[in-house]
């Protein structure tokens, strides 16, 4: 009787499948089976490698064995490319790329700009070592953050450059942040989230990575405002905005049973997830500046969170606010990384790394809009 | 401790003729070949003691008696020379109880050339075995038959892990007794079973029926589960690639032993 007294009725983990079971068996399709088996199964993680720590990270983590920085190994093997075709390129602090499939699309999506200095290491595919906790150098900061390697790829698509005002609108617990903060080419940051005791987790985060004199009131705010209002605090303001959206958190929801949104008791937030991420991307749109740049993503393979609420939120900017906004064509990132994630093929709308055994990161969906006006 | 390799192969014409029973001609009277012979005296005269010598004449004539040929008979002397040791009467005496477990001669012969080992059980120990399938997992006095006919080494196996396969298959697949005989469950690994169960299971092919029996996607059969090589699972159970289950292994591997740490550490405060 081993078996079957120790199972709760419908733990949330439970309902949680369910409720993916009957959406995305249609979404993905065939696809799901093995999507369902690598989000039930150990995920992989990045270390994103924190290059303000002084001591030898990379040389420490290498000892580990073959993991590399996915990010450095693309730009190489793009590099030979760059020289021949020059739609690459390099400036001083971002990369652009483009897709080369000559002749096919018509319309040449315009080269795509990419953050420089962000480094990640994976262990390769098919790989299931894990990597060590980070350390402290002698300045107390941490070598290394570990997250979903996927998790990088919004932070790579935002671009950010040339001292940029750049917003996270919801920045706990801090791993994309910490990445932006890589790329050494911030002005000024608001990293914000309304959540009090999540704030206080990013700030210690943001301590533990980020040397003193950089965290201080002129290059930094941290803030636990309601993200939805910010357009009533700050228009027209931001280069670069980051809209990482509270979600079903597809993996959590599947692993834990605490704090789980598909208890019971939180059915209600659940079901506005969807109209809360849309009045989130319509603040950020709100928040950035004319030719600013809004990057959206969430950790869900949910089509009503992701490209339906990227649709809505195009909308309203447009009814209601007379924002034109243009989608900017991520296929040139899904080609540099290929080797590392495995993508969602021909999504209509921005794009998303999908979990498979061998890759298991995301899931991660990402789009970026361009303010026209 | 007493002597080392080499000294043993210089004694070795020595002790073949301790056992005049056990000359080469009476190996070739037997219907062995010459080769076969001299491989039987060597292993005999390198056994240690001289009882290997005296038994293995009744050896060899027990499992004669059993109706298998020589060369059968070498090969499961080869995989279990411990047989050599054993007295005769100790050897009927074991033969016998898998008779009276309903093993008739075509599968007692296969039985033993399968799993020689079968005979180093004690009648004791393959009692409790039969009692444990009887009783604990209630196979019927048929199943059990087929179990031993089907899947000999079952004798062998620890104890509790058996016990864990069993309830594993029972309650958590939710598969019958006579599924699993028709399977032969007890030929495979605890490890094999539930890395390809889990794997269907995250896949979303597999599922746990509730107490009424009842699912809400249809089961695949133990049988084409465990019964089928590597490839025809993952092609046509599992529809998956191999790339997927060789990494899937890796990570239940883990899964399994962090989960015994666990168990470990708890059990220890
Ligand atoms: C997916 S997490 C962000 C993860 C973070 N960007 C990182 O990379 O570490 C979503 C966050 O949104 C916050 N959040 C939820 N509703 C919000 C709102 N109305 N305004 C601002 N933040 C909100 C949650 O507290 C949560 O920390």
């Amino acid at each position: 009787e081993k078996w079957a007294a120790t199972r709760v009725k419908y733990p949330p983990s439970i309902l949680a499948l369910r409720h993916f079971d009957s959406t995305y068996s249609i979404q993905l399709g065939k696809l799901w089976p093995s999507v369902r088996v690598a989000l039930l199964s150990e995920r992989k993680y990045g270390a994103l490698l924190n290059n303000f720590a002084h001591h030898a990270v990379l040389t420490d983590l290498d000892a580990q064995g073959c993991c590399r920085d996915f990010i450095g190994d693309a730009y190489t093997q793009i590099q030979p490319c760059l020289e021949k075709e020059s739609e690459v390129v390099a400036e001083e602090e971002s990369i652009s790329v483009s897709t080369k499939k000559s002749d096919s699309d018509s319309q040449q999506p315009s080269p795509l700009q990419l953050s420089l200095n962000i480094k990640c290491l994976v262990f390769p595919r098919g790989d299931i070592t894990k990597f060590k906790p980070a350390r402290p150098d002698t300045k107390r900061l941490l070598s290394h953050y570990l997250m979903d390697a996927a998790s990088v790829l919004p932070c790579l698509a935002l671009n950010v450059r040339g001292g940029h005002n750049v917003l996270d609108l919801c920045a706990a617990p801090g791993g994309k942040a910490l990445a932006l903060l890589q790329t050494h080419s911030i002005g000024f940051l608001c990293v914000n989230d309304n959540s009090a005791s999540r704030t206080t987790r990013l700030r210690k985060v943001l301590q533990s990575y980020i040397p003193k004199e950089l965290l201080t009131d002129e290059k930094i705010r941290i803030t636990s405002f309601d993200g939805t209002q910010w357009g009533q605090i700050e228009r027209n303001t931001f280069d670069r905005v980051l809209v990482d959206v509270p979600c079903t958190t597809d993996r959590h929801s599947l692993m834990e049973d605490d704090n789980n949104i598909f208890s019971k008791n939180r059915t209600g937030e659940r079901r506005r997830l969807p109209e809360v991420q849309t009045e989130l991307l319509l603040a950020g749109i709100l928040a950035a500046c004319r030719g600013g740049e809004i990057l959206y993503s969430t950790c869900t393979l949910s089509q009503i969170q992701n490209m339906s609420v990227v649709e809505q939120a195009i909308y309203l900017a447009k009814e209601n606010h007379g924002i034109q906004l243009q989608v900017v064509d991520l296929r040139a990132l899904t080609q540099m990384f290929r080797k590392t994630f495995d993508f969602a093929p021909d999504l209509p709308l921005g794009e998303m790394v999908i979990p498979h055994l061998a890759a298991n990161f995301g899931p991660i969906y990402m789009c970026k809009l361009r303010r026209i006006t | 401790a007493q002597s080392t390799q080499s000294n043993r192969s210089e004694l070795t014409p020595l002790s073949r003729q301790t056992v005049p029973e056990l000359s080469l001609q009476s190996l070739l009277d037997m219907g062995f070949t010459d080769l076969q012979a001299e491989q039987i005296s060597d292993s005999v005269s390198k056994l240690r003691g001289t009882s290997a010598a005296r038994h293995a004449l009744s050896t060899l004539t027990a499992l004669f008696v059993l109706g298998l040929n020589p060369s059968s008979v070498l090969k499961l002397l080869e995989k279990c020379p411990d047989l050599y040791t054993f007295k005769e009467s100790m050897l009927q005496q074991r033969v016998g109880n898998l008779r009276k477990l309903g093993l008739g001669e075509g599968s007692l012969q296969r039985v033993v050339a399968y799993c020689p080992d079968i005979l180093t059980v004690p009648v004791k120990t393959i009692k409790h075995v039969v009692v444990f399938l009887r009783e604990k997992c209630l196979f019927t006095v048929q199943q059990v038959t087929d179990i031993l006919r089907e899947s000999p080494a079952v004798v062998l196996e620890n104890r509790s892990q058996l016990e864990y396969k069993f309830q594993y298959v029972y309650f958590r697949m939710g598969v019958k007794q006579a599924e699993m005989v028709k399977s032969k469950l007890f030929r495979f690994p605890l490890d094999e079973v539930r890395c390809r169960h889990c794997f269907l299971e995250r896949r979303g092919l597999y599922e746990t029926p509730d107490k009424k029996g009842q699912t809400l996607i249809i089961n695949p059969k133990l049988e084409s589960v465990l019964n089928v090589d590597e490839d025809t699972f993952l092609s046509d159970v599992a529809m998956a690639s191999t790339e997927e289950y060789e990494v899937f292994k890796r990570l239940m591997a883990r899964e399994c032993l962090e989960e015994e740490r666990q168990v470990d550490a708890e059990s220890d405060d």
